[in-house]
């Protein structure tokens, strides 16, 4: 186990430098300047020359990349353009933020999903199946932001149950925290849990045609040991593959909830960025967006064996 | 049966529990009502005025400093921490008499030596002020001598005179040149917060969230009402909060709410906002101005009578109407239609007139060659829009125009490079006509950004900088407005309107010329 982490996580490092050196080529391919931006249509070409040079980006591209990646590897992201603080605490500073929704929120909707997969499988052509296949369709197909505006309209403005503006973190308050998360973990739950639905209904579909269901149900087990020993484990790890991707991608960034929710996440950070031109921050966001996908499926790869037995991480 | 003591008991308990609840209600009415938020499309940069800036960074930080001199409502630079300013016959040395008892965030009362440390910091390359070049000879001025003869007064001395001087001391961009006490940096001289002598001081500043500024309780304001930066700037409300909302429709929400006081707001919104009874609208025309403009080294657009056919091709009054929802005031003149130099000379404008516009095309040889209109869609302007209808308009006369979105990062630096043939293009406030001027005025061999490469023009610009009669001031700008119609390097079309939404129970915010937020002065009522 300990060897295919440690492998696992060599092979990771080339694709960092790749990525690394992409985005650094990327950002600076797009036009726009930062020194230009920051200083708006008030800047005089004395004052851009006085920033960039301030900016160390009057320096060849090369010896800026050699900069960095040197610093990089001293684990210093560099500084933020934009705020003038080091990006790796800005950068841990949103992730937090970004993680505490997203962890939550897949949580809960792989909670809602995989037994509801499950039993509109046992039941398939029901009417209860018919209703979870519409209701996973549905929420496939609505796009966050309008489900967040949804949210914020109805429970919000409407209702007045949950405030519609703001951010308080947990870690200062718990309760007033959780209370300001509430609607943008609401949004992600009702937004992912379509997609999981679909794929555990259908290895469950699969599994249940399978002989040792029939098997099982032979020797006479009743139903809900048969779906609980025998169906959910065997059913359950595509779908674990799927939750190790919906966690990845989410964890990379949700700027439009955090957008619409005015959270301080990783995501707003990102967006800001790019529109700032704020290179170093790009970087480092992209870098750590890398590294953050690569730990999760090593997490979710170092887990599966628990639900399929036949695999084994070595 | 209850026993009598029981049941009063409860009574008295229920009584209690209910006398508690309106207390409570009462702290949290009172509360509310000492706190205002302020919505703000995007978090600001930094603390630390007119080093890390932009428009919003300006304006949060100029709640917590002044200095010496500030822009009043008229867009003049006005006394501030300064009593008054004398400048010597020779217009090179202006003596500032400081204002007394004006005391620091930690107490301190400010002096000359503040002043001068401030200078010398702003002065210092390692400072990064945005505005070092415009003082050490590299822009309009040169700064040849500042001293603190006494604890009261502070005197500078500039290579030659200047009309613009003071303006760009009270600059947004220039933090104002705030006076900050030794307090506001470390021992290093690297930035902590800023310690000012503005109406609000710092509380938090917590990223992509909020900016928590309280009242300054020892602030010594000017007399009398608001005035632009200067005048009455009590602060009024216990507790300030610059809210960081980035989508549109949660300002809206939050508005709705209440959790949001205040907020700007675009045009389209103004009239469902207030349907809903539960806000106000003040507007305000603003120095921001909104343009098309000409590359007139382009080989096509040098051609003076294509510029004029263009010109010509325009009705500013249909466009202004549409884009601004029929707020906005067309404006063919640099000089914004709220300055005090904007007189008759500048409401002649352009004339909408296809007609000429056809003739004019003819004249200049026109035949159909593509000509491509740069514009973005930044939600807080009107370019896209602009765009849009002046290319059917352009169309209608003949004029092959193509529209060219693209993201403001890459409009910006296209403008300043000079790489493209037109844009519809957004310019933030400059309060002096001058500044104006000097934004689109230059030789564009050394300055690519500039629109405006005529000597003449440059000449009476630099004259325009130099006097500060405002008769002489007046008669400078009509005749540069005069040439810039009839040159056509610019079509300026309107000033922008500014909509505040502000909720019911707040009094006394109101926009203003420099587009820009002001929350002293402004009050709470607690709800009845």
């Amino acid at each position: 186990m300990l060897g295919f982490t440690l492998k696992r996580l060599l092979t990771a490092l080339p694709t960092l430098l790749l990525v690394s050196l992409a985005v650094f080529a990327l950002v600076r391919a797009v036009p726009g300047d930062p020194a230009s931006i920051m200083l708006g249509d008030m800047a005089t070409e004395a004052s851009v020359a006085d920033l960039r040079a301030q900016m160390g980006l009057d320096k060849p591209i090369v010896a800026q990349f050699g900069l960095w990646i040197m610093r990089v590897l001293g684990g210093d992201l560099g500084q933020s353009i934009q705020f003038a603080v080091p990006v790796r605490p800005l950068l841990l500073e949103r992730f937090t933020v970004t993680a505490a929704v997203v962890v939550t929120a897949v949580a809960i909707a792989a909670l809602i999903a995989v037994p509801a997969g499950l039993l509109a499988a046992w039941r398939q052509g029901s009417a209860w199946d018919l209703g979870v296949v519409a209701t996973a369709t549905l929420l496939m197909s609505v796009p966050s932001f309008w489900m967040g505006l949804l949210l914020l309209l109805v429970l919000g403005l409407q209702m007045g149950w949950l405030p519609v503006v703001g951010y308080v973190s947990i870690a200062s308050d718990m309760k007033a925290g959780l209370i300001y998360l509430a609607m943008p973990v609401l949004t992600l739950v009702l937004v992912e849990s379509g997609v999981l639905i679909r794929m555990a209904r259908a290895a469950a579909l699969e599994v249940l045609r399978l002989d040792y269901v029939a098997h099982a149900r032979a020797k006479g087990l009743p139903e809900p040991v048969v779906l609980a020993r025998h169906v959910l484990p065997n059913a359950f790890a595509p779908t674990w593959t799927l939750i190790g991707l919906v966690l990845g991608n989410l964890l990379g960034g949700i700027a439009v909830v955090e957008t619409v929710f005015t959270l301080p996440g990783l995501g707003r950070l990102l967006v800001g960025a790019i529109f700032a031109r704020d290179y170093p921050v790009i970087q480092g966001c992209m870098l750590f967006i890398t590294f953050v996908y690569v730990l999760v499926n090593l997490f979710i790869d170092l887990l599966y064996p628990l639900f399929d037995p036949r695999v084994v991480a070595e | 049966m209850t026993p009598s003591w029981i049941a009063r008991r409860s009574t008295l308990r229920r009584v209690g529990v209910v006398l508690g609840a309106v207390a409570l209600a009462a702290v949290a009415s009172s509360a509310a009502a000492q706190t205002l938020t302020y919505a703000m499309n995007q978090d600001i940069r930094s603390t630390n005025p007119g080093v890390n800036r932009d428009g919003n960074t300006d304006a949060v930080t100029l709640h917590m400093v002044e200095g010496l001199v500030g822009y009043d409502a008229k867009g003049v630079a006005a006394p501030l921490l300064a009593r008054s300013v004398q400048l010597s016959p020779d217009g090179r040395t202006y003596t500032f008499k400081l204002r007394k008892g004006v005391k620091f965030h930690n107490g301190a009362e400010m002096s000359s030596a503040d002043v001068l440390w401030s200078w010398n910091r702003y002065m210092d390359p390692k400072t990064q002020w945005r505005c070092t070049s415009e003082f050490d000879g590299r822009g309009a001025v040169k700064v040849e001598k500042v001293e603190a003869p006494d604890a009261e007064t502070f005197v500078m001395t500039i290579d030659k005179p200047s009309a613009l001087f003071l303006a760009t001391l009270a600059r947004f961009d220039c933090g104002g040149t705030a006076v900050l006490h030794k307090d506001s940096v470390g021992a290093d001289g690297a930035w902590i917060k800023p310690v000012g002598t503005g109406p609000f001081k710092l509380d938090e500043w917590r990223r992509g969230e909020v900016v928590v500024m309280s009242r300054n309780a020892s602030y010594q304001s000017l007399p009398g009402a608001s005035d632009g930066m200067v005048g009455g700037k009590r602060p009024l409300v216990q507790t300030l909060r610059f809210l960081h909302v980035p989508d549109a429709a949660t300002v809206k929400a939050g508005l709705l709410s209440g959790a949001i006081d205040i907020a700007d707001v675009d045009a389209s919104q103004v009239k469902e906002l207030k349907a809903t009874g539960k806000l106000a609208i003040v507007t305000a025309p603003t120095a921001q101005m909104h343009t098309i403009i000409l590359q007139t080294k382009d080989p096509l657009l040098a051609n003076k009578a294509l510029r004029q056919a263009i010109a010509a091709a325009l009705d500013t009054t249909q466009i202004v109407q549409a884009v601004s929802d029929g707020f906005g005031v067309p404006n063919n003149s640099v000089v914004p239609s709220a300055s005090a130099y904007y007189t008759a000379v500048q409401k002649q404008g352009f004339k909408h007139d296809p007609e000429k516009a056809r003739k004019l095309l003819r004249e200049a040889g026109y035949k159909g060659e593509t000509i491509k209109m740069l514009t973005n869609k930044r939600p807080i302007v009107p370019s896209f829009e602009v765009s849009v209808i002046a290319q059917a308009m352009l169309q209608s006369i003949g004029l092959n125009v193509e529209i060219e979105n693209i993201e403001w990062a890459t409009q910006l630096e296209r403008y300043q490079k000079g790489n493209y043939q037109m844009q519809s293009f957004s310019y933030s406030a400059r309060l002096d006509p001058a500044l104006g001027y000097e934004a689109i005025t230059g030789p564009k061999a050394k300055q690519p950004r500039k629109v405006w490469d005529n000597p003449q023009a440059q000449a009476l610009l630099d004259k325009s900088m130099e006097v500060t009669a405002p008769a002489e001031r007046q008669k400078l700008f009509d005749e540069l407005h005069k040439m810039q119609i009839d040159e056509v390097p610019i079509i300026v079309l309107f000033n922008n309107v500014d909509f505040g939404a502000v909720a019911k129970r707040v009094k006394g915010y109101a926009p203003w010329f420099a587009s820009t937020p002001r929350l002293w002065e402004v009050s709470v009522q607690s709800a009845p």
